[in-house]
């Protein structure tokens, strides 16, 4: 027999190293000599997203496209440190090191803008489309490339930032020991074949605390992937460790989900800027797994009335606690 | 007005990656390199003796490297527990003992096998609850337990005795793995007086260190390159192929490249701690939550890694998103000879929620309250205090979150929130 349940779970992710460990990020903002704008950072692109959306902070700091942003940041030769790419702190961190870089970069940029275009204060002064004017009279502007051209040595800014934390007392655990702490509630349908034990979750749907979207898209793309690895995480993936021997070591029999398992997961982007993060974003990278797996233990003891304490949940587990409470 | 943040651009980095031309650890090439492959232990818990002469004398054989060939045999993200070849003792099946380096992987393969390995098996622990037992076999000179996280908020005790319905459960949760798409691989090279690791890594600048301090090399003499990377999710924050690589380099000074296959990659990185997580949750008769307390064991093999971060990250999220004003919680991290666990998306905040998002739906159940209901009555809001007593003053909006997520459920589900059959 096929009996159907829902389920929700809730859950919250604090963001970094955290403990008041120095969660720093370090980058570099600088002119290049065409008038585009270099951003030298050590952070990872892992599939996350990290390049487009840390290229997006960079060309709102400083009114440009990014087309107009050269992003490097693949050796340890020409780029700072900017901490893992872990603890879903790349967006918050790394973002806010690169707003401080690209925003001291713009203030350089608008002290040589005063000095070519014979201005008395920095009052007024408007940078955008690759160009710094007075917002007074546009007709008089230099552009990025005029002054990349004009300049003896390289505008280059380096800025970091530490995320605020503290270490927690050694017998209390009280403090404030990460922040910012990011939001997400997922609430599923399953379907349990109760003769094979087989569960499959026919819907889901997400609702994510994202601070502000820096890139709607990725983040959706973060949604799925979050679903799909706790989906695995609840029902399949098992290494079959015997006597610390892993037994499934190949994915011909360690199961991770494939498309085909995955349901469609509407995606709910809920923003509440964080005053601290860069344009009020948060990162989502964890945050967006945690509350998924529980919400589909949950809709299984809706659907069969049996409380899975043990993941995961493959169809024999399944079986043997539906036998037990026959 | 926002212009370039909150717009849906293609991801910078996905053309290259779809049309193949992005280039991963695996498709550098260099004219003259050789290749390394890794011999790992076979046994979890045993001394060894390692003799590689009859391997060495196999045509096509540059050299094995062993603990002998290392400056600074150790290596790990907060203690130094790792040895980059073990020497007198492998602490868990896949640690890694030699490195050969061949003119061709087939070679490479061939002298793994020649590698003669003496093990004398010794008692191993695979269960984190028996490591903590004070007979359990040691798997480092200091005991098993790394780390015990304390988390005291009110009094638990007196809270049970009023409540009006108490939820005790005990959860377990398996290893598992990332499973990244990209097998780990890398390429080394010299170029003038640095040398020059290419490997797909989530800390580029992490990885240098590691190299210089094991190598008893200066920073400026290494160079990282961090090309496309094939997935991470925590499983590229410990090192493996890394230092190796780079010591063959410079030993031989000749590019040298290593490709894990699948089976390889299983063995070598980090893994997803399981845990234990026994749970007592009580509710008042309003069904608000009134004391919680966890005792969570977690089990982070031969080697620490990160285990004391993931297991104060377990301690401080054990709660869920919720307002409880008495809460006991005790979270513990043990070695045992199980492959090590490490960082994996979630870092101890995805274990928990399999225990405390069950209790809270045993608990309405006891209650007669609907699940969302009994959340909402109790999930964080604006001007809340965490267990830990951190106030969270802004950005809250788990109400809305949950109101939205029970909004299209009850508009797109069939099935009836409270009925069990």
């Amino acid at each position: 027999m096929k009996k159907r349940g829902i389920g929700i779970g809730c859950g919250f992710y604090g963001t970094g190293y955290g403990n008041g460990f120095p969660d720093v990020s370090r980058a570099r903002a600088k002119l290049e000599t065409d008038g585009k704008i270099g951003i030298y950072v050590g952070a990872t692109e892992v599939g996350q997203g990290a390049k487009t959306v840390l290229q997006q902070i960079a060309a709102e700091a400083m009114g440009v496209s990014i087309e107009d942003i050269k992003f490097y940041c693949e050796s340890t030769e020409n780029t700072p440190d900017a901490g893992t790419a872990a603890a879903s702190r790349q967006t918050y961190n790394t973002g806010n090191a690169i707003k401080k870089a690209c925003e001291a970069l713009k203030e350089g940029l608008i002290y040589i803008a005063i000095d070519k275009l014979l201005l008395n204060s920095a009052v007024g002064i408007r940078v955008e489309n690759k160009k710094v004017y007075l917002e007074s009279y546009p007709q008089s502007a230099i552009s990025f490339e005029d002054i990349a051209k004009a300049l003896t040595e390289p505008l280059c800014f380096e800025e970091s930032f530490t995320a605020g934390t503290t270490k927690m007392e050694e017998e209390s655990g009280q403090g404030a020991p990460y922040w910012p702490y990011t939001f997400s509630v997922y609430g599923v349908e399953v379907e349990v074949d109760t003769q094979t034990g087989f569960v499959e979750v026919l819907k889901a749907v997400c609702a994510q605390d994202v601070g502000r979207a820096i890139n709607p898209q990725l983040l959706e793309g973060q949604i799925d992937g979050g679903f799909s690895m706790a989906l695995g995480y609840a029902l399949m993936e098992d290494l079959r460790l015997t006597n610390g021997e892993i037994r499934n070591n190949r994915f011909s029999s360690y199961i991770i989900p494939t498309a085909l398992d995955m349901p469609e997961v509407k995606k709910i982007i809920v923003e509440d800027p964080e005053v601290t993060g860069p344009y009020g974003a948060k990162g989502v990278g964890e945050p967006v797994m945690v509350a998924a797996a529980p919400a589909i233990l949950n809709a299984i003891y809706n659907a069969v009335g049996v409380r899975m304490r043990e993941i995961p949940v493959t169809p024999d587990r399944l079986l043997e606690a539906l036998m037990e409470k026959e | 007005m926002l212009k370039q943040v909150g717009k849906a651009e293609i991801r910078v980095d996905g053309p290259a990656k779809v049309t193949g031309r992005a280039s991963y650890p695996q498709d550098l090439y260099m004219a003259g390199m050789l290749y390394g492959k890794t011999l790992r232990s076979s046994k979890p818990h045993a001394e060894i003796t390692i003799d590689t002469t009859e391997a060495e004398g196999l045509k096509g054989v540059i050299k094995i490297l062993t603990f002998k060939d290392v400056p600074h045999n150790h290596y790990g993200v907060l203690f130094k527990d790792h040895e980059v070849f073990c020497s007198k003792k492998v602490r868990s099946i896949g640690d890694p003992i030699a490195f050969v380096i061949a003119t061709s992987e087939k070679i490479a393969h061939m002298a793994i096998e020649k590698i003669k390995i003496d093990y004398r098996e010794l008692p191993g622990v695979f269960d984190a609850i028996e490591a903590m037992q004070s007979d359990a076999p040691k798997i480092h000179d200091k005991g098993n337990l790394i780390y015990h996280y304390k988390l005291r908020r009110g009094n638990v005790e007196s809270a049970f005795d009023r409540a009006a319905a108490v939820a005790e459960n005990t959860y377990r949760t398996s290893m598992v793995d990332h499973a990244f798409l990209q097998p780990e691989a890398g390429l080394a090279y010299l170029e003038g007086s640095q040398v020059v690791v290419c490997v797909a890594t989530q800390y580029p600048h992490f990885d240098r260190q590691e190299i210089s301090e094991a190598l008893a090399l200066p920073l400026d003499r290494i160079k990282v390159i961090n090309p496309a990377v094939g997935g991470a999710f925590g499983g590229r924050e410990d090192i493996t192929l890394q230092i190796h690589l780079a010591l063959a380099a410079i030993l031989i000074g000749r590019p040298v490249k290593a490709v894990y296959s699948r089976e390889e990659s299983f063995a070598a990185h980090s893994k997803r701690h399981p845990m234990v997580m026994t749970y007592k949750t009580a509710a008042d008769a309003e069904g608000k939550l009134i004391a919680m307390e966890a005792s969570i064991v977690g089990d982070t093999g031969a080697y620490a890694s990160w285990a004391i971060n993931v297991i104060r990250k377990a301690g401080v999220h054990a709660t869920g998103p919720y307002v409880i004003p008495n809460v006991k919680v005790d979270s513990y991290v043990v070695y045992t000879n199980n492959p090590f666990a490490g960082a994996m998306r979630g870092f101890g905040a995805t274990q928990v929620p399999i225990a405390h998002e069950q209790q809270m739906d045993i608990l309405a159940e006891k209650l007669r309250l609907d699940p969302i209901e009994f959340r909402l009555k109790n999930c964080f809001k604006p001007g809340d205090r965490t267990a830990t007593g951190q106030l969270l003053h802004h950005s809250v909006p788990l109400v809305e979150c949950i109101d939205k997520v029970s909004e299209w459920m009850n508009q797109n589900t069939g099935a009836d929130g409270g009925a069990i059959e």
